[in-house]
């Protein structure tokens, strides 16, 4: 080797380790986010969406560089002053769980408009429920009626099979309040079931509670008496009764929000919400600086609704209809109804 | 006996003394149980696996915005408003609970007549809802009473004339006062069009004027100025105990109260006209509860919603009225101190971690050792009555009895 | 009247009655403890907070050790327990009972949630396997009979209980040295000690009994008729109790029979299903009725002449 060659290496080196130098600029500082989930009082264990927003909350904690802080409220009272308390320090994102906060959320993102608010299950409203369109307020809507629908589904083509356990064309759905995520999913159940089974009878009662399991319980047993055989529980806590219910009476039961395969052997499907989805969704679009007002929902079409078969063996024919059903919901061809059809 | 009724009770000695004592004496036992109840709720703190320091932090901060941490950033001023607002319908519905404790009747029931009041107070604020504020507002607010008056007037009546006793009268209406509002709003005759559980708004005419003007691009302390939601309802309240007090020290009517309260017996024989005695302490503490559901609703809320399917005011109230003594003042600091935690408690789990369930666990700690240590102790004159050691009575406890017998007297 | 009619094919069923039963005998258990108690002089208007806290140690048991005996046995002496700290500030330090009832059941209310959420954290508390649940046993032979088999036959081994209890308690109270002795102290103390009866004694066993029922049936509401615990599932029912004891006059029967009217609200609101009526008309059945059977029946209750009045003895 030559001295020239040597020396151009050396010059070919150089220039490299300075391109290198250059091209790592040292990485700015990130920022850590500062998230807050601000709970309804179905607190942190109602086994359905706060739980669900709290376990979206903590993924995010480890996908992402953030401080997720999260507050209980214990009554109507605490909506305004919990959510404030996040928008006053200038949290990065204020998450509101539940349609009762949104009066709550109307208020606050009007008073801080420089703070993003995502709530779910509903939008920033006044006091006559109208959305008040902040552009600061990330809605996350749920059609919860295509869970339902999928579930409805099943139910019927079991009760048409006769695949039931007690098959009579009866079945029956427990809601916890008349609100409108609870009457989205039974509204789905209802009119998928009978389009499945057109001599089918649903039944439909309210424990008018969300926690207490004993009274779901009854409800259900009620319903059970009258020869239900497939009850589909939309009461949180309270419905874990329902499932327990129908367990002990051997027939089927359909959980809600969570897969809730585990909460009773008689669960042979849930109606999935996926509500932890969307929270870690609205808190990636805010570490990713693309957060937007408005609404996003999610449905069936982008698998922020759906459904999983616990503890039972479909017969394929059964699944074959549930995939077409499912297809042609997402296709738009079919569109379960919101509103409880008679 | 000419006595009149401030001496009742009275140790001997210039009044002034005996008033200074009275007051003194009236803080030092309940702050030594608020004092224990902080340690030992410290202690199970920290014996769980928490911070105690950061979660008595959190409280103060959030109660009382003293000792908030920079690092988290809450604002004080918003933190005791927020205080303010919890605390001011406690002030009437301490009194609800603490006047008929004075007559020997356990209104366990101001829940179901602040609801009454809710409710009436909605009707009215919706259905006149273009009423301009100075019609408007005293309609609501006197509707709000007298539907608590009515909803506590029921069971006085019930007491007075066939003797059913007051705790299962209340219980019932506070039952079906709850059920009440829930007809009205999921899918009754009040609910908002859009079929969300919840009454509509009613008229402007009817808000409550806020201290602060409720006027986002002025920044007080810091913040826009609608954050700051004390009402005037706090005034009201206020002006309540006032009344309270004078009621029952200063005029004829609140000396029967106490009478019957001491003994139904001897003041029947002294000429009081006890049935009428219940009957109107029942009326006006029903009046005081529907009161301040009112003033919930005009202040706070403006509509009523599904909080009020749990709301506990009325029982925090019994809480309240037992820890304030059943005095004016008392009250006063037990409904701050109620506010303040309840307030604390968010402020708490936001920031220690700390669930707020034990916010529960001090109110609980705090009117144990009130009740285990106050009359032992200190020998307080409790509810007007002498002091009697060391068989002190049991006033509140007695008061499940027709007929309050006194212990004898030791000295 | 639609819903009339309906009401009425409701209460032709067992299903119904046995419903009923079963809601009365859940909150007779409370209901008892709270006469033995009160009847030795002692306010208790805890029985929610014991309740409340024996359901939590029950599920808790049962989730640790798989047998709901042993889990049962657990949640009773965790009612026992809260009872005793009502005891020992109302007897010992004789404090304001009402105060000390109060404080106990925020006390648990806190407790137990401030427990769930240190234990379990985020997770589910859990649920209880089917096979470990307190059993519901049908009586053979009896429960074959028409309507009441199913009724009084086809219980959980709580509710037998329970109704064991009612008799066993009312005799006791009305026909036996030890219900003499008891009553006695909670009319008259001070004569009671002086005929040389343990005043403490007694009412300290009261108060525990009163804890140890309240238990019970916080074990069978949460391992019984559910299978899991949720913060408040006591849902009131203790304040319940308190009422159907002093709508009874403070006798074992006379709670049952308010009891019954409780259970049987319950349940009727339980067939909203089938019923064709605003529901919450419907809930406000029982209070409704028992206002009405209290006022137009039962009238005035008087409850033993020393409750609530802490014993001071002459010689102390």
């Amino acid at each position: 080797m030559g001295h020239s060659r040597l020396k151009f290496l050396g010059m070919v080196g150089l220039a490299l380790m300075l391109l290198a130098a250059c091209g790592s600029s040292p990485a700015p500082a990130s920022k850590t986010f500062k998230i807050g989930l601000v709970t309804d009082i179905g607190g942190l264990n109602d086994k359905s969406f706060n739980h669900l927003a709290d376990v979206g909350l903590e993924k995010a904690k480890t996908d992402f560089k953030i401080q997720g802080d999260v507050v209980e409220s214990k009554s109507g009272d605490d909506y305004v002053p919990n959510l404030t308390n996040f928008a006053s320090k200038k949290y990065d994102l204020v998450i509101g769980v539940g349609f009762l906060m949104q009066t709550a959320v109307g208020t606050v993102s009007g008073q801080f408009p420089n703070v993003n608010f995502a709530i779910i299950d509903g939008a920033g409203t006044d006091k006559d429920f109208n959305d008040l369109k902040h552009p600061n307020v990330e809605s996350l809507f749920f059609k919860e009626q295509d869970a339902g629908a999928m579930v409805g589904a099943l139910a019927g083509l079991l009760e048409k099979g006769g695949k039931s356990k007690k098959p009579g064309h009866v079945i029956s759905a427990v809601g916890g309040i008349s609100i409108p995520p609870v009457n989205h999913y039974i509204a789905g159940y209802k009119w998928a079931a009978t389009m499945e089974d057109p001599g089918i009878k649903v039944l439909v009662g309210y424990s008018n509670d969300f926690t207490d399991p004993a009274k779901c319980k009854n409800v259900a047993a009620n319903q059970i008496a009258s020869k239900s055989d497939i009850l589909f529980q939309v009461a949180g806590g309270c419905g874990l009764g329902v499932l327990q219910a129908a367990g002990q009476a051997g027939v089927y039961s359909i959980g809600v929000d969570a897969d809730q395969k585990d909460a009773d052997p008689s669960v042979i499907a849930s109606a999935l919400k996926k509500v932890d989805v969307a929270t870690y969704t609205a808190i990636q679009n805010v570490v990713n600086g693309k957060f937007q007002g408005g609404a996003l929902t999610f449905s069936i079409a982008n698998d922020g609704a759906g459904y999983a078969i616990d503890n039972l063996t479909v017969p394929a024919d059964i699944q074959t209809a549930l995939d077409d059903l499912k297809a042609k919901i997402k296709a738009g061809t079919l569109t379960p109804p919101a509103d409880i059809p008679a | 006996m000419a006595a009149s009724t401030a001496t009742i009770g009275r140790r001997p000695g210039p009044r002034w003394a005996s008033a200074a004592r009275r007051v003194a004496g009236g803080f030092a036992v309940p702050l030594g149980s608020v004092v224990f109840a902080f340690l030992v709720g410290g202690l199970i703190v920290a014996v769980t696996g928490g911070n105690p320091f950061a979660a008595y932090q959190g409280l103060l901060c959030g109660g009382l915005g003293i000792a908030c941490s920079t690092t988290t950033g809450e604002n004080p001023a918003l933190q005791i408003s927020t205080t303010i607002v919890f605390f001011t319908p406690l002030l009437m519905t301490g009194i609800a609970v603490a006047l008929p404790f004075r007559a020997g009747l356990f209104n366990i029931g101001a829940e179901g007549q602040l609801l009454a009041g809710s409710v009436a107070c909605t009707i009215i604020g919706i259905k006149f809802s273009n009423l301009p504020a100075p019609i408007l507002l005293p309609m609501v607010l006197l509707g709000g009473t007298l539907a608590g008056a009515v909803w506590a007037g029921v069971p006085g009546v019930l007491k007075a004339t066939i003797g059913a006793h007051e705790v299962v009268t209340t219980i019932m209406l506070n039952y079906i006062a709850q059920w009440l509002v829930r007809f009205l709003i999921v899918g009754g005759p009040l609910q908002a069009a859009n079929g969300f559980s919840a009454s509509s708004p009613i008229g402007a005419g009817a808000y409550l004027p806020l201290f602060l003007p409720n006027d986002n691009s002025l920044i007080i302390f810091g913040l826009p100025a609608g954050v700051y939601r004390v009402h005037t309802g706090l005034l009201i309240g206020l002006a309540a105990l006032v009344i309270f007090a004078i009621l029952l020290w200063r005029t004829s009517l609140g000396y029967e109260i106490r009478a019957v309260g001491q003994s139904p017996r001897a003041a029947r024989y002294g000429g009081i006209n006890v049935a009428r005695t219940i009957i109107v302490t029942m009326l006006i503490a029903g009046a005081f509860s529907g009161l301040a559901g009112a003033i919930q609703i005009a202040g706070v809320d403006h509509n009523l919603t599904d909080k009020y399917f749990n709301d506990t005011t009325g029982f925090d109230a019994i809480a309240v009225a037992l820890l304030g003594l059943g005095s004016a003042v008392g009250i006063l600091f037990a409904s701050i101190l109620f506010g303040a935690l309840h307030a604390g408690g968010s402020v708490m789990q936001a920031d220690a971690g700390i669930s707020s369930s034990l916010v529960q666990i001090l109110q609980a700690l705090i009117l144990f050792s009130i009740a285990a240590n106050f009359l032992r102790v200190l020998r307080l004159p409790v509810f007007g009555q002498r002091p009697s050691a060391p068989a002190p009575t049991a006033p509140a406890a007695a008061l499940m009895t027709e007929a309050a017998k006194a212990p004898p007297v030791e000295t | 009247m639609n819903f009339l009619s309906d009401i009425g094919h409701v209460l032709l069923t067992a299903d119904l009655w046995r419903a009923t039963l079963e809601a009365a005998a859940l909150l007779l258990l409370p209901a008892l403890g709270g006469v033995i108690s009160e009847r030795s002089g002692v306010v208790n208007i805890a029985m929610e907070g014991m309740m409340l806290t024996g359901a939590f140690f029950a599920v808790v048991a049962d989730l640790a050790w798989h047998n709901p005996w042993l889990a049962a046995l657990v949640g009773i002496v965790a009612g026992g327990l809260m009872a005793l700290i009502h005891a020992v500030v109302s007897i010992r330090f004789r404090a304001d009972q009402i105060v000390s009832g109060i404080a106990i059941n925020i006390f648990a209310a806190g407790l137990t949630l401030f427990l769930v959420q240190r234990i379990f954290g985020l997770q589910d508390v859990g649920h209880v396997g089917q096979s470990e649940l307190l059993p519901y046993i049908n009586i053979p032979v009896l429960d074959q009979i028409p309507f009441l088999g199913r009724v009084l036959f086809q219980q959980n081994v709580v509710v037998y209980a329970a109704l064991i209890l009612l008799v066993v308690v009312q005799v006791m109270l009305f026909r036996t040295r030890l219900g003499l002795r008891i009553r006695s102290v909670g009319e008259h103390p001070q004569a009671a000690d002086t005929a040389g009866i343990n005043v403490f004694a007694i009412r300290y066993g009261a108060v525990i009994t009163s804890g140890l029922l309240s238990g019970l049936a916080g074990a069978f509401l949460a391992i019984g008729i559910s299978n899991t615990f949720v913060p408040n599932m006591t849902d009131g029912r203790g304040y319940i109790a308190l009422a159907a004891m002093i709508f009874g006059k403070w006798t074992p029967i006379g709670a049952f029979v308010a009891c019954l009217i409780f259970g049987l609200g319950q349940a009727i609101y339980d067939a909203n299903s089938i019923i064709h009526v605003s529901q919450y008309l419907l809930s406000m059945l029982p209070y409704i009725l028992t206002l009405v059977v209290l006022a137009g029946v039962v009238g005035r209750s008087i409850p033993p002449a020393a409750d609530g009045i802490p014993y001071a003895p002459e010689n102390e």
